[in-house]
């Protein structure tokens, strides 16, 4: 019944070095992800230009990861398999454009684990 | 309302805090009818989150019908929340997106709310209703459909939470159809939401039938709501509770409310609450009678518990063990402090409770199970970051070591908010601070002012995290 402990979750950066959590660029985004058998939800899909972390959790039985690709297919940041229950960051720097998440686990992204996300100017500018 | 220990300087907007004034300073400990701090401090732990030093003593003045009222039916003017919202990493908090803050994006309402008993009463209905494993945006939203029915009528409410999406997909009610009724939210709405016991396997079954209809819409943009499509219930004849007919969704719930194991069951779960002994039958039975006559209404049940002699029985030995969500919001507004971190989503995790996620159905075991041993430790570690980061914060070089004991104690009494504190931990707390500096010679002790910090370190630790704090 006692939740597990913070030392459980897998913490991935991609174009940050692990630092301290304490200081993050000023312009990141977190966007919460969920998973679950077969669909994938951002609970954000317009973010600003900058860092954008997924936080990632699994609410399925399976096991998940998350691939973000550019509008043309490249991978542009792939995480770590994602167990059952588990949780997991996946931080990438984005210019804008269009992406595409996706469930890269054997078939998932062609049962449904997929999702469309925007990168926009921010407003006022930077 | 203030939460702050002593009232400062007044400033622009801080009037609405201040509580009210104390008629006249003799009333200061003891209001009228016997109505006092005592009281004051039992109600608010049990309606809320604690009282802070200054509503103890205005509200042992004012009495114990206005404090009553003020708790029940709130301030005029609405809910407000108190004091500058929290950031956490230089941000404000993101409860959708980033992990831990939907936790502490309610954690803040329970301490700065003026209206703490809707807050008490959200996490009653989210213990009740337990839902888990869903996405953050609809726990959110089921959040503020416990907040908005906290204190009204049952039977909207449960029509509410029957209809609510992040409900009907923990418990299979989306998608549950003519052709495939699933049973699990016809069960708990009677095992666990409405009615306890007196009902059959038949009638889960024969209620299932009743609820089906509604399906889920999903589009690659993920999900898009729950809708009811009338083909794709069942409308047929049902046999529940001893009724029969072509019952649909809201006659079901009808049913389980007007059956007359109902009021029973819910006015004791409510009074469980409230209440570490259990309710008498005579209890049951008038609690029951103001529910019914009411139209199911839940507030003026729960005022009629909080107006119970019970409620203040034995204050100087109180036997409610504070859950974990309580013990940390109620240590923040009691001492005047603020979230300004994460640190009580992974506490109040470990003290086995994480908000959003209830280990089941069921909800969250109350009472002397939240002290198993792992808990307990962390109850304790709770005393090193409200004395670190909160208000009760050790000035430096503000204490002298040729403080008495008594002196020493009383201080950090005040700097934590003035709790009630039983004259037994008193004599403790003295007796620590007289031993303090023991290993130091007489003739140093006017260089031992160091020492007195970390005294008021620890006594103010022990006074938020020791024995006495655990229960309310
Ligand atoms: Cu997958």
């Amino acid at each position: 019944m006692v939740a597990a402990v913070p030392a459980a979750l897998a913490v991935v950066v991609v174009t940050v070095p692990s630092a301290p959590a304490a200081k993050r660029p000023a312009a990141s985004t977190a966007v919460g992800v969920s998973q679950r058998e077969f669909r994938l939800t951002p609970y954000r899909t317009r973010v600003p230009v900058g860092e954008v972390r997924f936080n990632v959790t699994n609410f399925g039985e399976d096991v998940h990861d998350l691939v973000v690709r550019d509008a043309r297919g490249r991978v542009l940041a792939r995480s770590a398999e994602v167990r059952s229950g588990g949780r997991l960051t996946l931080a990438v720097k984005l210019k804008r454009g269009r992406y595409r998440l996706s469930c890269d686990v054997a078939n998932h992204a062609q049962l449904g684990m997929r999702a469309g996300f925007t990168v926009v100017k921010p407003r006022g500018g930077r | 309302m203030a939460r702050r220990r002593s009232a400062p300087a007044p400033r622009a907007g801080t009037a609405a805090r201040r509580p009210p004034r104390p008629a006249a300073s003799a009333a200061r400990r003891r209001g009228s009818s016997g109505w006092t701090e005592a009281h004051v401090h039992r109600l608010f732990w049990r309606a809320g989150f604690g009282a802070t030093a200054a509503e103890a003593r205005a509200w042992a003045a004012r009495g114990r019908a206005a404090t009553i009222d003020w708790i029940v039916d709130g301030p005029p003017g609405g809910t407000k929340l108190h004091g500058p919202a929290p950031r956490v990493d230089g941000r404000k908090l993101d409860p959708v997106n980033e992990w831990g803050h939907d936790q502490l994006w309610w954690l803040d309402r329970m301490v700065r709310s003026n209206r703490p008993l809707v807050e008490k009463m959200t996490l009653f209905w989210h213990d009740h209703f337990a839902t888990s494993e869903q996405d953050t945006p609809r726990m959110l939203a089921q959040n503020r459909l416990f907040r908005s029915h906290a204190l009204g009528g049952f039977r909207p409410l449960l029509k509410q939470v029957t209809r609510d999406p992040a409900m009907q997909l923990f418990l299979s009610l989306a998608d549950s159809t003519k052709e495939h009724p699933n049973e699990n939210y016809a069960r708990e709405l009677m095992e666990l939401f409405t009615l306890g016991r007196g009902y059959s396997e038949r009638d889960v079954r024969e209620a299932a039938r009743a609820l089906t209809g509604y399906r889920s819409k999903w589009t690659n943009k993920g999900f898009q709501g729950i809708r009811y499509e009338a083909e794709e219930h069942d409308d047929g004849v049902k046999r529940i509770l001893g009724r029969r007919g072509r019952f649909g969704v809201d006659q079901v719930l009808d049913l389980v409310c007007d059956h007359p194991r109902h009021a029973p069951f819910l006015v004791t779960k409510l009074w469980q609450f409230f209440v570490a002994a259990p309710p008498s039958p005579a209890t049951v039975r008038a609690l029951a009678a103001t529910y019914r006559r009411s139209g199911l209404q839940v507030k003026p049940v729960v005022r009629q518990i909080l107006e119970h002699p019970a409620l203040y029985r034995n204050l100087a030995a109180p036997d409610l063990v504070k859950a974990p969500v309580v013990y940390i919001a109620g240590a923040l507004r009691t001492t005047g402090s603020a979230i300004t971190d994460n640190w009580p989503v992974w506490l109040s995790s470990t003290m086995g409770q994480q908000l959003f996620q209830p280990p089941s159905v069921a909800g969250w075991d109350w009472g002397p199970r939240w002290m198993s041993s792992n808990a307990v430790r962390q109850r304790f570690v709770l005393g090193n970051y409200v004395v670190n980061y909160g208000r009760p914060r050790v000035r430096r070089g503000a204490y002298k070591a040729s403080l008495r004991p008594d002196r020493a104690v009383a201080i950090a009494i005040a700097a934590v908010g003035s709790p009630p504190v039983s004259a037994a931990e008193r004599a403790a707390l003295t007796r620590l601070a007289r031993h303090w500096f023991d290993d130091i010679p007489k003739s140093w002790r006017d260089k031992a002012d160091w020492r007195a910090e970390s005294l008021q370190r620890t006594l103010r630790h022990l006074l938020i995290a020791g024995p006495g704090a655990q229960l309310c």
